[in-house]
């Protein structure tokens, strides 16, 4: 087979293998115009009712602008954390570092379940010890999602900050600046493109939680991934593909943006 | 570096790192290990029912599972389905990865790998959901099989429905880890292989694989991780009589409010996870020398 042949092979297989993993995707847009009232093939016409429905219903109204709130603050809590300690990381050789950086990443790499569990318990624990209500709260939650979105802005900022050359804060630490502001007047303008792609990414992995989340939401207060997976257990119509669809161009444009300042494949 | 010869270049003064870093090691611990080990300590007390949990320094749990033969078939329906599913992305993600890879042009390279992450960011539940609407009994597949004048089949609630979920929730993370390592590989080498007469799958079997097996074991081991862990697809498409072991943690913790035995269970989970990915991870290291030797 010569290399044409070949190299058609594989844009066969790779064409048929993408269509399966958007399959999914355009299925859903589709379904959220299908004006039939039992969800079932064909369309009998098309409808935007869904979306007003799917906005009335306070589970997803009030799930979608929790979990919007959760991911804005998260992303708050992860680049205050993790810009500075990805600094420590990329600019220093200190005793520890390989330790400290295991450390911070771990939080990608203990399965979600385990990890929403053991906070539950502790929260629970703590309630019972300091007579507080934290598990089912805004801040119980907030404290799930700094952990969901800290090692992914480490990882995007490190990388950002690997690319600079540590001569342009030598050069203006030479000139007399200080460490803060060699930091808000040099680094942070060089490093922009991967603090962007940091904050849209830790965004959107927040707002797409469930493992981690499912313990800590509370009645009144639960995220949007929770109050699709809820519905979805008794309900299957197009209230739901709706959602989805609205998620779908919510995230599509975050993650057109951020991909526009860094190249989003390098986080993984 | 030694600490003696870290003190002499750095002049002794105490290093701005570990300031800069504590904030956010702190939290880590608090937040997570803490927790963690909390956790740990609960899955040795002792379970009564109408009562919270007893104090206790026992190991009945982790006997129990040991005893309990539904406990173990979650466990190995977890597995099977884990490992059937990682296997699968593989043979699946290897093409996409490897046209991606060799892609010149790099304009649409980027869009393909925005294809690639979109479906990966769009959460577990929407994905799920999809699938739902494709399986069901009224759904896609059935309404398409019916048009060709089969008779619609049961999909909904099956082990294969579980696999086809996983296997679009997972094959995206295969993709693109593959990817980056195959972009890696220096098509030069495919091109001398050729010169000296080997067909394609030669030399993708002696010359890109044994490259790529660092690669191949990141992807795999990512893909089998996260569907040992899988919520939302065993849940929604496996139905009620589909066990798996993160929902069935979910269930004695959140549910029966068996501390003890739910904190187990999610121990003997990363347990299981942790010791095969280890094994794989030294057996592909093996081989991996002895290949590049």
């Amino acid at each position: 087979m010569g290399i044409v042949a070949i190299n058609r092979v594989y844009a066969a297989l790779a064409a048929v293998i993408m269509a399966f993993v958007l399959l999914p995707l355009l299925v859903v847009v589709w379904v959220s115009f299908f004006a039939n009232r039992i969800l079932s093939f064909p369309a009998t016409g098309y409808t935007f009712d869904w979306y007003v429905r799917a906005w009335e219903q306070d589970a997803f109204r009030n799930g979608f602008i929790t979990s919007v709130e959760t991911a804005l603050i998260a992303v708050a809590i992860s680049l205050a954390l993790g810009v500075p300690a990805s600094l420590a990381l990329v600019r220093y050789r200190f005793p520890g570092r390989d330790t400290i950086q295991t450390l911070l990443l771990s939080p990608m790499v203990v399965p979600g379940i385990v990890g929403g569990a053991a906070l539950f318990m502790a929260f629970i624990e703590i309630e019972v010890l300091f007579d507080v209500e934290i598990a089912g709260t805004l801040p119980g939650l907030l404290v799930a999602h700094g952990l969901i979105a800290l090692p992914w802005t480490i990882r995007l900022v490190t990388a950002s900050l690997t690319g600079m050359s540590p001569s342009y804060a030598e050069a203006a630490q030479s000139l007399g600046a200080s460490g803060l502001t060699i930091f808000f007047r040099i680094t942070l303008p060089i490093i922009k493109p991967g603090i962007v792609a940091a904050v849209l990414f830790s965004f959107v992995i927040s707002f797409i939680d469930l493992e981690k989340s499912i313990f800590l939401v509370g009645p009144g207060r639960s995220t949007l991934q929770i109050a699709l997976v809820s519905y979805l257990e008794w309900n299957l119509d197009s209230t739901v593909a709706a959602v989805a669809t609205v998620q779908i161009i919510i995230i599509g444009a975050l993650l057109l943006v951020s991909n526009r300042y860094a190249r989003l494949s390098r986080a993984f | 570096m030694s600490l003696a010869a870290f003190g002499a270049r750095h002049g002794r003064r105490p290093s701005p790192a570990f300031g800069l870093s504590a904030p956010a090691t702190i939290f880590v611990l608090v937040a997570l290990i803490g927790p963690l080990a909390l956790m740990f300590r609960y899955s040795l007390n002792r379970f009564v029912p109408g009562q919270m949990m007893v104090e206790a320094l026992t190991l009945a749990n982790y006997a129990k599972f040991l005893a309990d033969g539904y406990y173990q078939s979650v466990l190995a329906t977890t597995l099977w389905v884990s490992a059937l599913s990682t296997l699968l992305c593989l043979v699946a993600g290897f093409p996409v990865a490897y046209f991606l890879a060799r892609q010149a042009n790099e304009k649409w390279k980027g869009r393909l790998l925005l294809l690639v992450i979109l479906p990966l960011l769009m959460g577990n539940a929407v994905r799920t959901a999809a699938w739902m609407v494709i399986l069901g009994d009224k759904g896609l597949s059935n309404a398409l099989i019916a048009s060709v004048g089969i008779a619609p089949m049961k999909l909904m609630y099956t082990p294969t429905a579980v696999v086809i979920g996983l296997i679009s929730v997972l094959l995206p993370f295969m993709i693109v880890t593959l990817q980056s390592v195959l972009e890696g590989i220096d098509a030069n080498l495919e091109a001398a292989s050729s010169s000296l007469g080997a067909g394609h799958l030669t030399t993708l079997w002696r010359v890109i694989l044994p490259l790529a097996l660092p690669g191949i074991l990141a992807g795999t081991m990512l893909c089998f991780i996260l569907s040992m862990n899988a919520y939302a697809t065993p849940v929604l498409i496996g139905g009620p009589s589909f066990h798996m072991m993160a929902p069935t943690v979910y269930q004695q913790v959140a549910k029966a409010m068996n501390w003890p035995f739910g904190a187990a269970l999610a121990f003997v989970l990363m347990a299981v996870t942790l010791v095969l990915t280890t094994i794989a991870n030294v057996l592909v290291q093996r081989r991996y020398r002895r290949w590049s030797e």
